[in-house]
């Protein structure tokens, strides 16, 4: 029998002050991989964080690494959520900085990130371009920090904790918000390095895995379960209720004739970088439109377009609601019948607004709310926070929440204006797959009354049944527009 | 030209010094409107101008930028801020003619320059707009009679202009029409417009004038803001080497310390600031902080005496003819200071490491916000404009010399504010020098709590409390600051 690398006795761990993990037992041995999985805030991350080191917990954490090992004795851990500096060393970025051109100039470039992270662990640069070009990332090296879309971020970390091919490497949600390529080479990728003397704890709710997983738990109650792999799904906890909010089918949302969206021809570039070219495309009133693309296709650009976020807009010929862009309207009467989540929104939202004050201020397209909403908005948000399970935690802060947790919130936010026109940017990052079903059941059911909709989502499998057509982008141009029937 | 402030008697002094009305939300149910479809010309397009820009585009209103030749031609940075964002950018002769508007965003030194030459080419009745009321105020400058002269003054850098607007918010501003320049009686309508545009009106508007924008502004940059910072940043790095702590622990201490104990200030004002320290901490900080008002107060009168007398402004405008020799010559001083060159090291210390042993830093922060805030109302200006112009700004400062201490503090601030620091900072530094015999590390440095127990004088930390509370600063800057973060009551009809 091999020896344990990791052995964890009676690991007793609060999050902000609330229990989360209670005298959890757990040992892996040499040459495991395990896939660790579990309801949204069931303590996974903070779990993994312990085991890295990155937290505070009671208990006991051993972990033996093997000195025969050419590989770094690190227990590595990658979070579901990143943060970046800029070259002074602060990080108080802004929502849609990215787009200003002033700002791009003041955090370093892909390339010297990597530079330094290589240096600091003395990797060897030739190994770089192989795991680059695997995860779709050689064009990206002379872009700055900034630039870089939530995708992409996920990647650089994916790229330097491959590169650096630890003893133990944790990664926290690592699919989110990549594309079906890259998640099939990031498999590959984890094969080989599990092959060549590194460990895997891999959190996720995902299907499809690296082959290389053996192992599988699941946190319930603060403990951990080793279960087959087989029993997974029936582990999912159900946190969103059936019955969906009454005020949703109270409006029905008028089908007019003129174009929700009408580009004609549309450009933008960045210096000598063109990121949208000639896109031509036309949403009419209650279409359902799904938006795909590889990670760094132009989505997130085009949809920023749309949301009245890119300043490149006034150049452009397009029409939003029947204006033209640029004709004398301000951005906020346009958000105003958009209800919008990205990975962007996510991560630039005021932490320190309350569950409640987050959902409210979807009414007012702020991030965090300034002002008295009144009786009836109240009311509209609290059915949603009884839908969405978030009833114990409306007066919670999001930043003392896990990620799920925000996420339904934001989610949320995202409908509580029941809006003409919805943009849904991989709403359900960080959800477990029953509540991306649920989620999806909402959507159908609103989008029965004449919303509009445009869905961006990696995973096939995960689409709201509602979808009818599809845009497909390839490296900043339309590939294919069509009508889609039945994705069940 | 003469300064204008002067030339005004008594009676109309203390009138314009004291207009302050914070505006209520209910006076901005007009949005945009009295400049929609009006063309806006901004002339200069550097930290505001593209900030603001950007912002007033989106919210719906024609922009466009006026550049001198020089810039159009060299393709500077602000002809490539206004063209990569696309905007129009023209020269003055194509641009300014038709303009209704003209936002003056140009470095304040330059204002007088760019005035002469863009108010020629004016329309009659149009409209010039301000930033900060320097020009007008200090070096007079008369403008033709049928133009309209307001400010809007954003309370931020730029940047903080872009992303509070952004995130549906925005910063508190100050408004203002120029009682000589309101031919048609819009200015009002239209700053108010203009502060929509920018997002200001959800954060908090000040109607203001010229002149108490002026004065209090210059009044909060040289003391508190920008002077005490420095003085006390260079004090404290100075004692800690002295006394053998490590200097590239100091060195960090004391880049980063202003910015977080500032934080506590911005959220809950003096009192949130003095909260983060232990109970005899906040005694002591308290005690050395009431000798520090009395040995300052002296100083801060004669800063504010010069102001309202444009003594202050003289003397400037005497180095700017001078070629800025005394400015450059303080410049150059502070970049070599032991502080400036001796790099932070790379060690962690905590959030509540930077209060406990930096106590001396929130002594100093509170006696100047204190000082600064009584001496400006003494001399007349209302206390709404005395918070956003002391107070209000210190974290914004602050942030500045985190970044890159004191030098990147000076570069970005206004010349006008740099040199006012320095007249602070040099004669600040001697008034000082017999308190800091008197400090130790245990002031600045190490741990104020080592080594004693935790307890203290009921009665004199109710006192202490009592005093910090109820002081004039903590109660207009709890209603304040209460208009700008959250819940702002709306009135419904
Ligand atoms: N910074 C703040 O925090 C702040 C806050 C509130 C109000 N303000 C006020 O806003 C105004 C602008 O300040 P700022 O900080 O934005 O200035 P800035 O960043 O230095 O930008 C100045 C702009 O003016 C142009 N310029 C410089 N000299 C010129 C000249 N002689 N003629 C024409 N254009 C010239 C520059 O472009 P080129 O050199 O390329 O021509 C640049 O685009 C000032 O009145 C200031 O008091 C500033």
């Amino acid at each position: 029998m091999s020896e344990p690398v990791v052995h964890i006795t009676n690991l007793t761990l609060k999050y902000r002050h609330k229990p989360v993990l209670q005298d959890l037992n757990w040992t892996i041995k040499r040459n495991e991989n395990w896939l660790l999985c579990g309801a949204s805030g069931s303590g996974k991350t903070s779990l993994a964080k312990a085991i890295a080191g990155l937290t505070h917990s009671y208990g006991n954490i051993e972990i033996c690494f093997n000195p025969n090992n050419s590989s770094p004795a690190l227990a590595y851990y990658v979070a579901n959520w990143f943060q970046f500096k800029d070259l002074e060393g602060q990080s108080n970025f802004y929502y849609q900085q990215r787009y200003n051109k002033q700002a791009v100039e003041t955090t370093a470039t892909v390339k010297a990130e990597l530079e330094s992270f290589g240096g600091k662990h003395a990797l060897e640069i030739k190994e770089l371009d192989r795991i680059l070009a695997a995860l779709g990332f050689s064009a990206l090296v002379n872009s700055t920090l900034i630039q870089l879309s939530s995708g992409e971020h996920k990647k650089l970390q994916l790229v330097k904790a491959i590169w650096l091919k630890p003893q133990l490497l944790i990664l926290d949600l690592p699919y989110n918000g990549l594309d079906v390529a890259s998640r099939q080479n990031l498999n590959l990728l984890l094969d080989e390095i599990s092959a060549t003397g590194s460990q895997l704890i891999l959190i996720s709710n995902d299907t499809e895995l690296p082959a290389c997983l053996d192992h599988f738990a699941v946190i319930e109650s603060g403990k951990l379960i080793e279960i087959e792999a087989d029993e997974r799904s029936s582990y999912e906890i159900d946190l969103i209720s059936d019955r969906v909010p009454a005020f949703i089918n109270d409006f029905a949302i008028p089908k007019t004739d003129t174009e929700i969206i009408k580009m004609v021809d549309v450009n933008i570039s960045y210096g000598d970088k063109q990121v949208l070219k000639n896109i031509n495309w036309e949403v009419k009133s209650g279409e359902k439109w799904v938006l795909q693309g590889h990670n760094g296709s132009g989505k997130s650009t085009l949809l920023s377009l749309i949301c009245g976020d890119h300043p490149q807009a006034y150049a452009n010929n397009f029409y939003l609601f029947g204006n033209k862009r640029g004709s004398g309207e301000s951005i906020w009467e346009i958000k105003a019948r958009i209800g919008l989540i990205s990975p962007e929104l996510h991560w630039y939202f005021d932490p320190s607004a309350t569950v409640a004050q987050s959902i409210i201020s979807g009414f007012y397209d702020s991030s965090g709310l300034f002002c008295d909403p009144g009786y009836t908005k109240k009311a509209q948000a609290d059915e949603l926070i009884h839908y969405f399970g978030l009833t114990a935690y409306q007066n919670t802060l999001m930043n003392e929440l896990p990620l799920g947790k925000q996420r339904l919130a934001l989610l949320a936010r995202t409908i509580v204006k029941n809006p003409e026109l919805l943009i849904l940017d991989e709403p359900c990052q960080g959800l477990d797959q029953q509540q991306t079903r649920h989620f999806n059941q909402l959507v159908d059911e609103l989008c029965s009354h004449g919303t509009t909709l445009i869905y961006v989502g990696h995973f096939e499998s995960q689409l709201p049944a509602c979808i009818e057509n599809r845009i497909l982008l390839e490296n900043g141009a339309v590939k294919t527009v069509e009508n889609i029937f039945s994705i069940t | 030209m003469s300064n204008y402030f002067n030339t005004l008697p008594l009676r109309e002094q203390l009138n314009q010094l004291g207009v302050c009305d914070f505006m209520d939300s209910s006076e901005f149910l007009d949005g945009v409107n009295a400049l929609k479809g009006k063309k806006l010309v901004i002339v200069g397009c550097g930290a505001q101008g593209l900030n603001q820009g950007l912002n007033l585009r989106d919210s719906g209103l024609n922009v466009s930028y006026a550049l001198r030749k020089e810039a159009i031609e060299g393709k500077r940075d602000s002809w490539k801020n206004a063209t990569e964002n696309n905007f129009t950018v023209g020269t003055y002769e194509e641009l300014i003619p038709t303009a209704d508007v003209v936002i003056n965003l140009t470095p304040d030194k330059q204002h007088t320059a760019v005035v002469n030459a863009v108010m020629p080419l004016m329309q009659q009745g149009a409209t010039l707009s301000y930033s900060h009321g320097f020009n007008i105020v200090e070096e007079g400058t008369q403008i033709r009679k049928d133009l309209t002269v307001i400010m809007v003054a954003p309370k931020c850098p730029g940047s903080e202009v872009r992303a509070e607007y952004v995130r549906g918010f925005g910063v508190p501003t100050l408004i203002a029409v120029h009682p000589e320049n309101d031919p048609q009686g819009k200015g009002l309508a239209q700053a108010k417009a203009y502060c929509v545009g920018t997002g200001g009106h959800k954060a908090g508007v000040l109607k203001s004038s010229f002149v108490a924008e002026v004065k209090s502004d210059l009044m909060g940059e040289q003391t508190i803001l920008c002077g005490l910072l420095q003085t006390g940043s260079i004090l404290s790095f100075d004692k800690m080497v002295e006394k053998g702590i490590d200097a590239g622990y100091a060195s960090k201490l004391v880049q980063y310390g202003v910015e977080v104990i500032t934080e506590a200030l911005k959220h809950g004002g003096v009192t949130g600031m003095m909260d983060r320290l232990s109970n005899p901490a906040k005694i002591k900080a308290f005690e050395i902080s009431e000798e520090l008002k009395d040995i300052m107060r002296p100083l801060f009168q004669k800063h504010q005496d010069d102001i309202m007398s444009g003594e202050f402004s003289r003397i400037m405008m005497e180095d700017w003819a001078n070629g800025d020799k005394n400015l450059l010559a303080w410049r150059a001083e502070t970049g070599e200071t032991a502080f400036e060159k001796t790099p932070a090291a790379d060690v962690k210390i905590n959030e509540q490491e930077y209060f406990d042993n930096y106590t001396l830093m929130v002594a100093f922060v509170r006696a100047g916000v204190e000082l600064a805030f009584e001496t400006m109302v003494q001399a007349g200006i209302k206390p709404e404009s005395a918070y956003y112009e002391s107070l209000h700004e210190t974290p914004l400062i602050a942030n500045t010399i985190a970044r890159k201490k004191l030098f990147e503090m000076n570069r970005v601030i206004s010349d006008t504010a740099e040199y006012g620091c320095y007249l602070f900072d040099q004669a600040c530094k001697p008034l000082l020098a017999d308190f800091m015999t008197r400090v130790d590390t245990d002031l600045v440095g190490k741990n104020f709590n080592e080594g004693k127990d935790n307890g203290v004088d009921n009665r004199k930390l109710i006192a202490v409390n009592e005093a910090l509370r109820t002081h004039q600063v903590e109660t207009i800057g709890a209603t304040l600051r209460k208009a700008m973060t959250a819940m702002k009551t709306i009135k419904t009809a």
